[in-house]
């Protein structure tokens, strides 16, 4: 084993938290050593959407760009017809009557799943970070809405989100940096359809330049942000927080470098992480501060793994959340083409406050959901949309492609005891590390949320026009989330939370977390990667003051 | 196939993005050495799941071989075109591909409706593949609105109705 230089700062994973705690050290002076287990993408070769063959292309795989996990059986799944995931040409997703734990959606690589997310920049309503004072449920955030604002500030600047002026409860000290884009033809016929039943349909805010910005161009409505941006308009974290870092001349990023294992000292710190090579060996690389941002399976797996570290509350890999969402397809009388413009480019806020659905604590939102499941290109609309095949199918084919609208949901997703994050008894991968096992099961409250979210979805397309549905997906018969938290959540009492309200350990003074698993409540739909970015801010501030 | 490969044909969303469809579509390519009863067969399968109707169909584009090489079809294909093959002896003609179109597409549904072991699956693997290879081709794609390379022109038009 070889030992590296000693650096100010360790920063374990280049995602959205870490790459903006790296970012936040480096700007007030600290030498920041940036680890990822993943490769490092080249959004001008890896993301080639001048490709005749673009529309079916997915984020690129790349060696080490995807983590293993393993997952607990998957839930029994009782009667709910709104809610069954499939489409009309394809079939059911999960017809066994359980649950398909399917995959963890994520990406490896410098940037991490930001790569490949589409990109929409939101802060937490207020109220969602206190449902345990306000509503009996989850926990309370250690800090509220006023003390994450002037980092939400700092981080929407540096990556230049276009959003619109207001955004009700989550007021602002400044206006967003770029003006918000214009809707698309296929979001402004959801627009009237959501105004015909008084949901408020508005412009997302949204990682995207609307202008240029920073030396990167403006975004050109290709529809394609899930595939990767060529272009470096999308706000992912390597253009953005790692980009700027890098330009500090304090930060050294070193991609394909995965930590197994966290070394403490008897002193209540940190010494060191290991870290793998490609060739099997290992490397201890010391630091003074370490900061974990591997996203809520991989920081409670790198804890358990290191003989249970910070976990003196037992909390490490408890309160798991992951996306409650659900998405509809419809076909609507006139061409849409909704693949064309910014996906996700319109919201509706309206049932986002915890109190706002009726009769379940948790609220939601929706939206435009084009860029989930329109930019299959024509094979995916072909085989989904219509069912069959022969003369009949290449008519209807001909005849309706461009007529789908979608609209998609995601709702709060409450902590129960049966979602957790621990690691496989049994799998490792091949540095003898165990995998995380994910184990998820939804309670009545959250399926009572889908309910509600797939009712007003359908009122919704059928307000716009598009009374044929065609397909529906949700996660109530289908794991395979994107945005998951909670697993290592903060808070104020050392025996109820693994960090405090800047990320740190309660006991261990120089290890911090700057990921999703720190929150105490998911949000009522809110996209993490901004509050994740905000959260890391303020927790970089705090180191260099430690 | 078993019960999670079935899964993964028929469903190809993710939240967050396009994923499993695309990855199953384009991750089972091997060569496969097939007899000259298969190969029509399986063309006389193409020709009617995707005929075209006023565009090149399926089996003039060649894809039916492409289909043939796909891990997951391959076996399957024994079982899969025994039972067309059955279905054509009990209408009294030598084998699937002897079929009339009529016919042939009677014995895909009388296929995709049978509760032998396998057989759906054998006719979905051959629409999801035949389709995706059909509607990806560039001989098909030109004749429908949208469907060029997302850069490096994006979509200028993208707040207007469509033209």
């Amino acid at each position: 084993m070889s030992e590296a230089t000693e650096w100010d700062a360790v920063v374990v994973g280049a995602g959205a938290g870490g790459a903006a705690a790296a970012y936040g050290l480096c700007r007030r002076g600290l030498s920041v050593l940036l680890l990822d287990a993943g490769p490092r993408f080249d959004p001008s070769t890896d993301y080639p959407l001048t490709d005749a063959d673009a529309d079916t292309r997915i984020f690129p795989e790349k060696p080490g760009s995807t983590g293993k996990v393993s997952f607990a059986p998957g839930q029994a799944l009782g009667d709910e017809p709104l809610l069954v995931s499939g489409s009309r040409g394809l079939g059911p997703v999960a017809p066994g009557g359980v649950r398909l734990m399917d995959r963890y959606h994520h990406v490896r690589g410098i940037g991490g799943t930001t790569l490949h997310f589409t990109g929409e920049a939101h802060r937490f309503h207020p109220d969602a970070m206190k449902m345990k004072t306000h509503f009996g449920v989850a926990a309370d955030w250690p800090l509220d809405y006023a003390a994450l604002e002037p980092y939400y500030v700092e981080a929407e600047e540096l990556i230049g989100v276009a959003g619109p002026e207001q955004q009700g409860a989550r007021w602002r000290s400044r206006k967003f940096p770029l003006p918000p884009h214009p809707l698309s033809y296929a979001s402004q016929t959801l627009g009237r359809g959501a105004k015909a039943i008084g949901l408020d349909w508005q412009a997302n805010s949204r990682a995207a330049l609307s202008r240029p910005w920073n030396g990167r161009l403006p975004c050109n409505y290709c529809g394609g942000c899930n595939k990767g941006c060529p272009r470096g308009d999308k706000g992912s974290a390597d253009v953005t927080f790692v980009a700027a870092a890098v330009a500090t001349g304090r930060c050294t990023v070193r991609p394909d470098s995965p930590v197994v294992r966290i070394e403490a000292g008897s002193d209540d710190r940190v010494k060191a992480v290991l870290v793998g090579r490609p060739d099997g060996s290992l490397e201890r690389v010391a630091g003074r501060q370490f900061v974990l941002a591997c996203g809520a399976i991989e920081t409670p797996r790198l804890l358990l793994a290191s003989d249970g570290l910070a976990n003196e509350s037992r909390e490490v890999g408890r309160n798991f959340m992951d996306t409650l969402f659900i998405a509809v397809g419809a076909l609507h009388p006139e061409a849409q083409h909704g693949r064309r413009g910014l996906p996700s480019d319109a919201i509706s806020w309206t049932y986002n406050a915890p109190d706002a659905i009726p009769g379940v604590v948790g609220g939601c939102r929706f939206y435009n959901a084009c860029g989930e499941i329109e930019l299959g290109g024509l094979a995916a609309f072909a085989l989904r949309a219509i069912p069959g095949w022969g003369r009949a199918h290449a008519q209807s084919v001909r005849q309706l492609w461009g007529h789908a609208l979608h609209v998609g949901a995601i709702g709060e997703r409450l902590p129960n005891p049966d979602s957790f994050v621990d690691l496989d008894p049994a799998a490792r991968d091949r540095f003898g590390m165990p995998l995380a096992r994910i184990a998820s099961a939804l309670a009545e409250s959250d399926v009572a949320r889908l309910r509600f979210m797939a009712k007003t979805s359908h009122a919704l397309l059928a307000a716009s026009g598009a009374q044929r549905i065609y397909e529906s997906y949700s996660s109530w018969d289908w794991f395979a989330p994107t945005h998951v938290f909670g697993t290592c959540r903060m808070g104020e009492d050392p025996a109820g939370s693994v960090v405090d309200a800047f990320g740190r350990s309660h006991r261990w003074r120089n290890l911090w977390i700057a990921d999703a698993s720190v929150f105490p409540s998911a949000g009522g739909g809110e996209a993490p990667s901004l509050t994740i970015q905000a959260l890391a801010l303020r927790t970089a501030e705090r180191i260099r003051s430690a | 196939m078993d019960r999670r490969q079935l899964t993964a044909l028929l469903g190809y969303l993710s939240f967050g993005g396009l994923t499993a469809f695309w990855r199953v579509v384009k991750g089972f390519a091997q060569p496969l050495e097939t007899d000259a009863h298969v190969e029509r067969a399986v063309g006389a399968i193409a020709e009617v799941m995707f005929p075209g109707d006023g565009l090149p169909g399926a089996r003039e584009l060649g894809l039916h071989r492409q289909v043939l090489a796909h891990a997951d079809v391959q076996p399957m294909l024994a079982s899969g075109l025994a039972f067309l093959d059955r279905y054509a002896a009990s209408a009294g003609a030598a084998d699937f591909a002897a079929l009339d179109e009529a016919r042939r597409l009677a014995a895909l549904d009388a296929a995709f409706a049978s509760g032998a072991d396998g057989i759906q699956s054998f006719v979905m693997a051959l629409r999801l593949h035949l389709g995706t290879a059909y509607y990806s081709s560039p001989a098909i794609k030109s004749a429908f609105a949208y469907t060029g390379p997302l850069q490096p022109d994006g979509f200028a038009d993208f707040r207007d109705r469509p033209a």
